[in-house]
Order: C-alpha cells, then structure tokens, then sequence
C-alpha cells in the first residue's frame, strides 16, 4: 500500500535528495527521493504494509504537470506513481496537487493502487492555515484538517494535522480516533 | 463532541491568524515607509532583514530580485543553494513577505538578469524583474 503522504513537496529543488519516513494506520514506510529537476524525482520506498501482512518495495516516479506562480501564490499538479520491481502486479498511479499562499492551503489528491489480493482507491482533501508568517529560516507552523478515504476502510475520516518545518527539516502529525496517528517525517540535503 | 472541538479548534486558529495578519498589516506600512531606494526608485523590501544583510558588507554589488512562487521557506532553500554554487556570491537572503531574493556579488561579477531568471526558473520559480545596488 503506497503512501499519500509525499504531497508535501513531492519533488525536491534540482539536484537534491529527500528522505522521508511515514507512519500509520495502514502501513510504516521509508522513501528516498532524488530529483534532477524541478520537474520531476525518482526513488525508492521500502513499505511494511499491516494490512495486507507485507513487505516490499516501490520504484517511485513523480512527475510536475502544472504549475503556476503569482506573486502570493504558486499553484501544482502532480502525477505519482510506483512499481514493485519484484512484483509488476503491484503497482499504483494517481494524481495530487495543492494551492497555497503563506497563509493559506489547499490540497488533493487521489490514487489507484493495485497487487495480487485487493485493488484499492485512496483519496484526501486537506485545508490549511499558517497561524502566523515566519520569516525565512524561522520555524513554520500549519494548522490543517485532512479529511480521507481509504476503499478498504470505506469511510471518510477526518482528522486535525500540525505541522512544522524550519530549514529542511519537516514533522507533519494528525491523529483521529479510526486513523490513530499519522505521523511524517521529511529532511531534504 | 469531537467534532464541536475540531470545529472550535478551527474557528480559534482562523481568529488568530486574522489578529496575527493584521498586526503583520501595520509591520508591512512600516516596511513600506522604509523602502529601499535604488536609482531614484523604490523597493518594497523587509528593512530589518535589509539591514541585517548589508552589515559588515562593503564592495559588492546587490541585487534585489522580485520572484513569483516563493510561498513557503521550502521554495527558497533551492534558490539560496543554486546562488550559492557561484563563487562571486558572497551573501543571500530572502525575504519572504515581499517575495524577495537580496543577493551580493562581488565587484568584478557582470550580472545579468537572463542568468538570474535562468537559475530562478530551474528552481520552479519566477523572476519578474530587479534592481542593482553598490555598497
């Protein structure tokens, strides 16, 4: 079961390495990253799904689509996708994508993953407000709400998320009474 | 119950951020009334981080550049990493309220705006224009 959480920043500056560790109800993942451009970024993401009592692998691609820059805002498209190189059965695809100013945030995202016992869909809707607008180099904070859905669960869940980044370094927790916590972390180099 | 609490979470946070965006409403006149002038013409820039900047710099040239899509702290790190790989960069910061990237170059440094927009854009984002200052 492959991850939505590398919405945050899919793809890294040119040149740069993202490692990124995931935590939750469903499934413990680690994903490596590197992007040539800002265009796009490979890797590899190691996952102990609990769901279905498994372990592998995903050769991950994520592509930029679309994006668009004003002076307050930048707006992106993105199309995700990964393959179990020991098991071509197990793969999945979908699309994410966000707007945001400094103070606002708006993401989505849906995807379609398939292997060998139970297709399955996940989507999510999260809203975000930055309670204040720290300088560069600060520590930033975002106040969100996610709200998701898994087609195995068959349910919405909806949830509060903190998050917090200062230089490369990103922490992203959300917790909810069906989800449990969903903790994520990032660091960029 | 939750869901109350989730929704008054809510209702707080957007208060808060509202008093918070007004307060940074008065520090943005306050920034306005301290623009920086570059050939007769002003720039709307953060004085505090301008001043910051400019201490302990002399000979060089400073370049003020406006970027669209520098929403977050993340965005500008790769700028700031692709500036620094020239060796005539001597400092760089970034004003994130303004949309600003303040650059020093030393002296023998000929800057050109096309090479500026073409590390800006390999980042993801754009720059719409700049001025050039010496100190």
């Amino acid at each position: 079961m492959a991850s939505l959480y590398s919405q945050t920043r899919p793809i890294s500056y040119p040149e740069g390495f993202t490692l990124m560790s995931h935590s939750g109800i469903y499934k413990d993942s680690v994903y490596f990253h590197y992007s040539p451009s800002f265009k796009y970024s490979v890797g590899l993401e190691i996952v102990k799904d609990d769901y279905f009592d498994d372990e592998y692998s995903y050769f991950r691609f994520t592509y930029l689509l679309n994006r668009k820059n004003t002076q307050n805002s930048q707006r992106n498209l993105y199309f995700q996708s990964g393959l179990d190189p020991e098991n071509f059965d197990r793969h999945f695809y979908g699309l994410h994508g966000d707007w945001e100013t400094r103070r606002w945030f708006v993401g989505f995202g849906y995807k379609e993953s398939f292997n060998d016992i139970e297709d399955f869909s996940e989507k999510y809707l999260q809203f975000g407000i930055a309670p204040y607008l720290g300088k560069y180099g600060d520590l930033h904070t975002w106040l969100m709400f996610k709200t998701k859905k898994n087609s195995l669960g068959d349910y919405w869940s909806t949830y509060p998320v903190i998050k917090f980044f200062k230089g490369d370094f990103l922490i992203e927790l959300g917790y909810n009474n069906k989800t449990r916590a969903d903790a994520h972390l990032m660091y960029r180099f | 119950m939750r869901l109350i609490c989730l929704i008054l979470m809510f209702i707080a946070s957007v208060i808060f951020a509202e008093k918070n965006h007004d307060s940074h409403e008065h520090q943005g006149h306050a920034v306005h009334q301290n623009d920086v002038y570059v050939d007769g013409k002003n720039y709307k820039l953060d004085k505090e981080m301008f001043d910051k900047f400019k201490k302990n710099l002399k000979d060089v040239q400073v370049a003020i550049i406006n970027v669209q899509g520098m929403v977050c702290d993340f965005c500008a790190r790769g700028i700031e990493k692709a500036f620094l790989k020239d060796i005539d960069v001597k400092k760089i910061d970034v004003d994130l309220e303004n949309g600003k990237i303040v650059i020093a170059y030393s002296l023998n440094k000929k800057i050109e705006f096309k090479e500026i927009k073409e590390k800006i854009l390999m980042n993801g984002q754009n720059a719409t224009d700049y001025k050039l200052m010496k100190i």
